[in-house]
């Protein structure tokens, strides 16, 4: 579980959600673009996109909007493509601060190996940004198990 | 993860890998420089295992998931804070 406040009021915040316009802003670590596919916000509907970090890398995603309650919480499922097993839920909550509002991230994991997977992943974005990160990638070739 | 619960001969890591035995030495040399794998003379074999401080650090410096949302949040915070002011000034929140 994450959460951060924002400095805005709630309705803002969830507005900053709901169209690609504005999720194109920021969605993504520093530096990192997008380019859509495809967006539709409703439930059942997804957003496919392409994330490209500031090193050439390109990441494939796939997010579908599973119950959207307006403005108070958001659950999708996120992951590369439609098929992929490793995608997860998480739910964003948006709690009322007056000027300010939470915003609170639960992610939820079928599994250990499968939270594992996805963090190896995250990972792997962060190292489009630092070298480090490929470091983590040659060890988790050199010292995990083959597929 | 082959290490990641128990340690191993360098035998047995080769086999999980499917890495020939002086390409895996060299291999867990240079991890065990690096900090991420440490090993331990048992008898007349050397074990290798997991070095966890050295893996915490690489997990702290890459940062992952948390690392992920860190960044978007700081970009949603100056993005909210950018539409709230442009609807202050009366521009609504369409961009222009």
């Amino acid at each position: 579980m994450l959460s951060r406040t924002i400095d805005g009021p709630r309705r803002l915040v969830f507005e900053a959600f709901t169209d690609v316009r504005h999720l194109s802003q920021w969605w993504g670590p520093d530096a990192f673009t997008t380019t859509t596919r495809a967006f539709e916000f409703r439930p059942g509907g997804v957003w496919d996109f392409t994330m490209h970090g500031p090193d050439g890398s390109n990441y494939r995603n796939w997010i579908e909007w599973l119950e959207i309650s307006s403005p108070e919480q958001i659950v999708y499922r996120h992951g590369s493509d439609a098929l992929d097993p490793t995608a997860f839920v998480s739910t964003v909550t948006l709690v009322d601060r007056g000027a300010r509002c939470e915003v609170i991230l639960r992610s939820v994991f079928n599994s250990k190996a499968q939270r594992d997977e996805v963090i190896e992943r995250y990972r792997a974005i962060e190292g489009g940004k630092q070298t480090l990160g490929r470091l983590a990638g040659y060890v988790a070739a050199m010292i995990g198990e083959r597929r | 993860m082959l290490l990641k619960d128990r340690q191993r001969p360098v035998a047995a890591v080769a086999h999980g890998v499917g890495l020939r035995l002086p390409a895996t030495s060299k291999h867990l040399r240079v991890l065990r420089e690096v900090g991420l794998v440490q090993v331990r003379r048992a008898g007349k074999q050397r074990l290798y295992g997991l070095d966890a401080r050295g893996l915490q650090a690489v997990h702290d410096w890459t940062g992952g998931f948390e690392q992920f949302w860190s960044e978007s949040f700081d970009r949603l915070n100056r993005y909210v804070k950018e539409l709230r002011d442009r609807e202050a000034r009366g521009d609504g929140t369409d961009d222009h």
